[in-house]
């Protein structure tokens, strides 16, 4: 295991993430799609510390923040999708549409 | 006590804490009590006067812990985006006596102080981070309890709609800078803003390009740069108008903080490098935001299209050297902040009564004349007619842009400035030209409402007719 391998590893999640985004029409599929792309970010944050970085405590702790803070993000999507639910008892992202130009 | 606690710390200090006060002073007063209401006033305007009395220093600022850095840019930022938590804070309260605009009533006023503050309190987060970790949860301060605030009436289905519009984009904007972030400290090897300055003096690498990429996809979503400013006219119809109000001035000063922390901090030593990718984002961005403005017919709506031009605009002065920018986008946040927020307290005032559509806006001239030259005051400054604050805020801003030799960029700007005046002069044209059709309800304004349009009227007049005022700001200081 190398640094190289763990950057391409962090960089196919973010994609997929990126890819399950445009695809997935479903919004919990959404925010999982966006968890894995803040997850590929932590990936690359914790190898560069154990790997190259001569302040490898401040990238280790980087990504407890980051999971800290997703969680709190997390937490108010889901309920504002509560809301979205109650409202059309369904969560597909097409139902989106009565604000447009 | 001030050997522990340096004076200049202590508004920061205060508005952390303020949210706290008001929300847990609910607990001890009824359900109509005005007393949290009283409390909020009190606070906002308290820490607003304490920011006016910490003397502007020139150079790198005072520290706190080594990590919070208190410099002149950082405390004018603080002014704006404390401008901006009352004025907001002032708009959002006849919300919570009445619906407006088809909605209804929103409840809860403390806690909405509350996520107001919290707002602005990652905003001070911003301008005052040193390394990247605060950096980063500055800005996610900042922008969670928009989310919230978006979809603060639960009864109201466009505004769960734009919520989740929202929170679906900003946090695509959050991986993609946190991705960005995480290249910068691999190229680096640390997060302190100083050491990456120093390592990239020291030489580049695709590293660091692939990072700064990153770095302004996600702070375009949050800034509405052009291909992912799409959420922001949803977002800011769907939310209620004093949400929208403070979206479009405490986050977006927020996000251009950011960035200006970022291009004459960490990434200094390339702005060069990085200039032409600035100039092309701002100029299809103040391009795109006029086109989409024109075809306009709800107010909200209008008003997230000229946002998303004057954030083109603000992008012109970050291609100028570090003191000129930064005076001249703080400057121009200032005016931005006071003309736009004079627009959406008459939008609310009519709000209360119509539709916010143009055609809303009919027969104002002979219902409400001096409503209506606020409104033509308002439009006026936003557009940059030379009398009026806006043309001095753009004028800085283009003079800081052409400084470096952008000339290019600066005519087309001056060029979109035309378009631009035809729709803000549409919107007046319907206040004072177009006949009403039918009977019009009479508008009534609150003490409040008629006491602040008057007061950021004369603001805006006052910043125009008296450059001097500008040039002291000018001269006065050296970011």
């Amino acid at each position: 295991m190398n640094l190289l391998n763990c950057l391409i590893l962090a960089f196919l999640l973010f994609g997929i993430g990126v890819w399950g985004l445009m695809r997935r029409r479903h919004l919990i599929g959404m925010l999982i799609s966006i968890e894995l792309m803040l997850n590929a970010a932590n990936i690359n944050f914790i190898s560069f510390a154990y790997f190259t970085a001569h302040d490898a405590t401040a990238g280790a702790l980087f990504s407890i923040f980051v999971i800290a803070v997703t969680a709190c993000e997390m937490a108010i999507a889901l309920a504002i999708i509560v809301t979205m639910y109650r409202r059309h008892k369904s969560l597909d992202a097409d139902q989106l549409r009565d604000l447009h130009d | 006590m001030s050997q522990y606690i340096p004076n200049f710390i202590i508004p920061d200090a205060l508005l952390l804490l303020f949210p706290f006060i008001v929300i847990g002073s609910r607990l001890f007063c009824d359900y109509k009590s005005k007393i949290p209401w009283r409390i909020a006033n009190f606070g906002f305007i308290a820490i607003f006067i304490l920011l006016n009395l910490i003397p502007l220093a020139s150079g790198e600022g005072r520290f706190f812990i080594s990590n919070w850095r208190v410099d002149d840019f950082g405390v004018l930022m603080r002014e704006v985006l404390m401008v901006s938590a009352i004025l907001g804070m002032w708009l959002s309260k006849d919300y919570f006596e009445h619906g407006a605009d088809g909605k209804p009533q929103m409840h809860q006023i403390a806690e909405f102080i509350g996520a107001i503050a919290f707002a602005t309190f990652g905003g001070f987060t911003v301008v005052s981070a040193c390394d990247l970790l605060t950096f980063f949860l500055g800005l996610e301060i900042a922008t969670i309890p928009m989310y919230a605030l978006t979809a603060w009436n639960k009864q109201d289905q466009m505004g769960s709609e734009a919520a989740t519009k929202y929170i679906l984009m900003g946090s695509v904007a959050t991986a993609f800078e946190l991705f960005g972030f995480s290249y910068l400290y691999g190229f680096a090897g640390s997060l302190h803003f100083n050491e990456i300055q120093h390592a990239i003096t020291n030489g580049t690498s695709p590293l660091l390009w692939l990072s700064v990429l990153f770095l302004f996809c996600g702070i375009g979503f949050k800034l509405t740069l052009f291909p992912f400013y799409t959420w922001a006219p949803d977002v800011y119809e769907g939310a209620p108008t004093p949400v929208t109000a403070v979206l479009s001035v405490t986050s977006k000063a927020t996000a251009i903080a950011f960035l200006v922390v970022l291009v004459y901090g960490p990434l200094a030593p390339i702005q060069q490098q990085i200039a032409p990718l600035i100039a092309l984002l701002a100029g299809v961005t103040l391009f795109v935001g006029n086109l989409g403005a024109l075809k306009q017919s709800r107010l909200r709506r209008f008003m997230a299209y000229s946002s998303i031009a004057q954030a083109g605009y603000i992008m012109v002065a970050l291609l100028g050297p570090a003191t000129m920018g930064k005076t001249a986008i703080v400057y121009y946040l200032f005016v931005y902040a006071v003309s736009n927020y004079l627009a959406f307290f008459i939008f609310g005032i009519i709000g209360h009564h119509r539709e916010e559509t143009f055609a809303s806006l009919r027969g104002l001239s002979k219902q409400n004349p001096s409503l209506a030259i606020a409104l033509a005051i308002s439009m006026f400054s936003l557009a940059g007619i030379p009398p009026l604050a806006g043309f001095f805020g753009k004028f800085h801003l283009f003079f800081s842009g052409a400084s470096t030799g952008h000339y290019v960029l600066v005519a087309f700007a001056v060029l979109n400035n035309v378009l631009a005046l035809f729709y803000y002069l549409q919107l007046i044209k319907s206040a004072w030209v177009d006949e009403p059709d039918g009977h019009l309800t009479p508008l009534r304004l609150t003490k409040r409402q008629r006491g602040v349009v008057i007061l950021l009227s004369i603001a805006v007049v006052v910043i125009g007719f008296m450059p001097f005022l500008s040039d002291n700001i000018f001269a006065g200081f050296n970011l």
